[in-house]
């Protein structure tokens, strides 16, 4: 997996989405600070300090489970995804000092160490009116600050993709276990109905654009499934003419996801997988002669599925024939690197 | 939709420049975005329960001077101004020393003295404490002469919740209810003394000072039941301007 993590380079762009993101950040604590100490010149600057982080923090990870289903929803969204790793790294910051501000003010200069408090000072685990919700905070926290202290692709390339997709899966359960610290927290006890709705409508938001986008998901599986064609595997994908030239031709084979690539009168058949983070490969295009995924722009030759060097990624490619101005597909995939699936539709154009 | 066209580009992340139309959609989008996370900062911070209008004097010392008693937490008996001739002619001041701590361990040894010392005012409604600088603690006399103006006790069944007087009194808002529990059952666990809180249907609130059957600090004892809606059985005393509940936690009742 060598150098892959290369790929993560600056570019104007990044550099503007980290700015914008900075002004964001504090801007909104400078409202809440601002709003807070006007609404309330008896506020304490420690409680309005500690709770415009938790609610930063919070609202930004909704943001991040809100960029993934629009992306895959409307394909505009993109570049949104492609940096949201600054936004997580950010998210969790503004976790980590919430958390730690926590940790001083309701535990620490105390007789027993702040952690040991943290899980032995409300003893009620018994009730859910008064269960202690501190720890279910740290629970997330500690997630979250794996998370971001793995995301950089140098992790993904040592930790090894399986282990750190399962890790980052994670973020849905610290979205849980933070939904449930705000409610069995704050809302006990705030006594405007605001923080309830806001809670709602976050849950809700994110829930919702979940559902719709595996939803299309769902449909876009059933447009492209196709059944073989005859016992010996061939499976009659279209007619050659019908693939656009530079993008691919979806289609679900025995459960997988395959992509082929149309560029100029060449046809490949790629696993649709991307090897980076499982980006949809078959939602890419050809750009100067590579297949690009459209999450990160991992690049991969169309022929034999290799990353150019100094990448070393490498996605499965699949047997293509052409019988009668009809693309072919074996969904048996070919030894790694194999060039012998591509095929050529003899001058033909669409 | 004027933006459609936008769809047929492709956004590659690590170009200079994104497509000019994607990138245009997604502009728009994060400024309105980042209007709504303000909405949302007002919202949150103005939606917050209303903050009680105690007091913590942060870096603030003064010097103070009165008897040290014990209840058995410390407390400074000083004299009032003359000015209120109808009221009692003392006040009973809590101590504290800085962090989740009693100041017992330091003004033991002083008890029944007339003392000086030097730290800052908590106080809310007519309730003070002094978080006080242990090493400022200075002798005047000995022994004072003081009258004990304590009154019998009387049984007394209360419904509110347990506190630790040092956050409640001011030094951390909100200093109660489900949020804060934790610190307060640190405090408490730490020395600082558990007081009652009781409301009235007005929602004015009387401190109840909490000790044992014996008027023994019973600290740990009320840790599992702090920060919760609780009822207690006892007998309540006066002793100048402190009420001071002696009840067996082993009868603490949740609500
Ligand atoms: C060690 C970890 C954590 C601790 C000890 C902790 C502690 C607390 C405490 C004591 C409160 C109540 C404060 C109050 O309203 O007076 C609170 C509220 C809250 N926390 Fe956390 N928290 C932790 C982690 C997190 C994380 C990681 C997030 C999200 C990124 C978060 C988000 C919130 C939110 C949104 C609230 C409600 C707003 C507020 O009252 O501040 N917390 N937390
Ligand atoms: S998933 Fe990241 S480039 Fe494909």
């Amino acid at each position: 997996m060598g150098h892959s993590y290369q790929a993560v380079q600056w570019n104007p762009n990044k550099k503007r989405y980290d700015a914008l993101l900075l002004v964001s950040v504090v801007l909104y604590l400078g409202v809440f600070l601002g709003v807070g100490f006007v609404w309330f010149p008896e506020a304490t600057a420690e409680t309005l300090l500690l709770r415009a982080l938790g609610t930063a923090g919070f609202l930004a990870l909704h943001v991040i489970l809100c960029i993934g289903p629009l992306a895959r929803l409307d394909r505009r969204w993109l570049p949104l995804l492609y940096n949201r790793r600054h936004l997580g790294v950010t998210m969790a910051t503004l976790g980590l000092l919430h958390g730690g501000l926590a940790l001083l003010q309701f535990h620490g200069f105390g007789d027993v160490s702040a952690f040991e408090s943290l899980f032995t000072s409300n003893p009620r685990w018994g009730s859910l009116a008064q269960f202690p919700f501190q720890p279910l905070g740290a629970a997330a926290l500690v997630i979250l600050v794996l998370m971001a202290a793995t995301s950089h692709d140098f992790w993904l390339a040592n930790l090894t993709a399986p282990v750190w997709k399962a890790l980052h899966m994670l973020v849905y359960v610290a979205y849980g276990l933070l939904v449930m610290h705000v409610a069995l927290g704050a809302l006990q006890v705030e006594s405007s109905p605001i923080p309830l709705v806001l809670l709602g409508v976050g849950i809700l938001t994110v829930g919702g654009l979940q559902v719709l986008a595996a939803r299309k998901d769902r449909q876009v599986d059933g447009e492209i499934g196709v059944s073989p064609g005859s016992d010996t595997g061939w499976i009659d994908v279209c007619a050659i003419g019908e693939i656009e030239d530079g993008r691919a031709r979806l289609v679900l084979a025995s459960g997988e996801r395959i992509a082929i690539f149309r560029d100029g009168d060449r046809y490949s058949a790629l696993s649709a997988v991307c090897q980076h983070q499982n980006g949809p490969l078959g939602e890419g295009r050809i750009v100067d002669g590579l297949a690009v995924c459209p999450w990160h722009g991992f690049q991969y030759r169309p022929k034999c599925g290799r990353s150019p060097e100094p990448f070393q990624e490498v996605v499965p490619t699949f047997p293509l024939k052409i019988v009668e101005e009809r693309l072919w597909l074996d969904p048996t995939p070919l030894p790694l690197g194999d060039e012998s699936g591509s095929t050529s539709g003899g001058g033909i154009r669409a | 939709m004027r933006d459609d066209s936008a769809r047929d580009e492709f956004f590659i992340g690590w170009q200079a420049e994104g497509p000019p139309r994607t990138m245009r959609f997604v502009r728009a989008r994060v400024l309105w975005w980042i209007a709504l996370a303000l909405g949302v900062a007002v919202l949150a911070a103005i939606s917050q329960r209303p903050f009680a209008s105690s007091n913590f004097e942060f870096g603030a010392v003064r010097t103070f001077e009165g008897v040290l008693e014990h209840v058995p937490f410390p407390v400074l008996v000083v004299d009032r101004p003359a000015a209120d001739p109808a009221g009692p002619s003392t006040s009973r001041w809590l101590l504290t020393v800085f962090g989740k701590r009693g100041a017992e361990p330091h003004t033991r040894p002083f008890d029944g003295a007339r003392v000086r010392l030097k730290g800052s005012l908590i106080h809310r409604d007519d309730a003070v404490m002094v978080e006080l600088l242990p090493e400022t603690l200075a002798v005047l006399e000995e022994r004072s002469a003081r009258a004990d103006d304590a009154s019998a006790a009387t049984p007394i069944t209360l419904r509110g919740e347990i506190v630790d007087s040092k956050c409640f009194l001011g030094v951390m808002k909100p200093g109660n209810l489900k949020t804060h529990r934790a610190c307060a059952a640190r405090c408490i666990s730490g020395g600082v003394p558990p007081v009652l809180l009781v409301r009235d249907e007005s929602g004015r609130a009387t401190y109840f000072l909490l000790v044992g059957p014996a008027g023994e600090a019973v600290n740990e004892r009320v840790l599992p039941y702090v920060a919760e809606p609780i009822e207690v059985t006892g007998s309540v005393s006066t002793r100048g301007d402190l009420r001071i509940l002696r009840a067996d936690p082993e009868a603490f009742r949740r609500l």
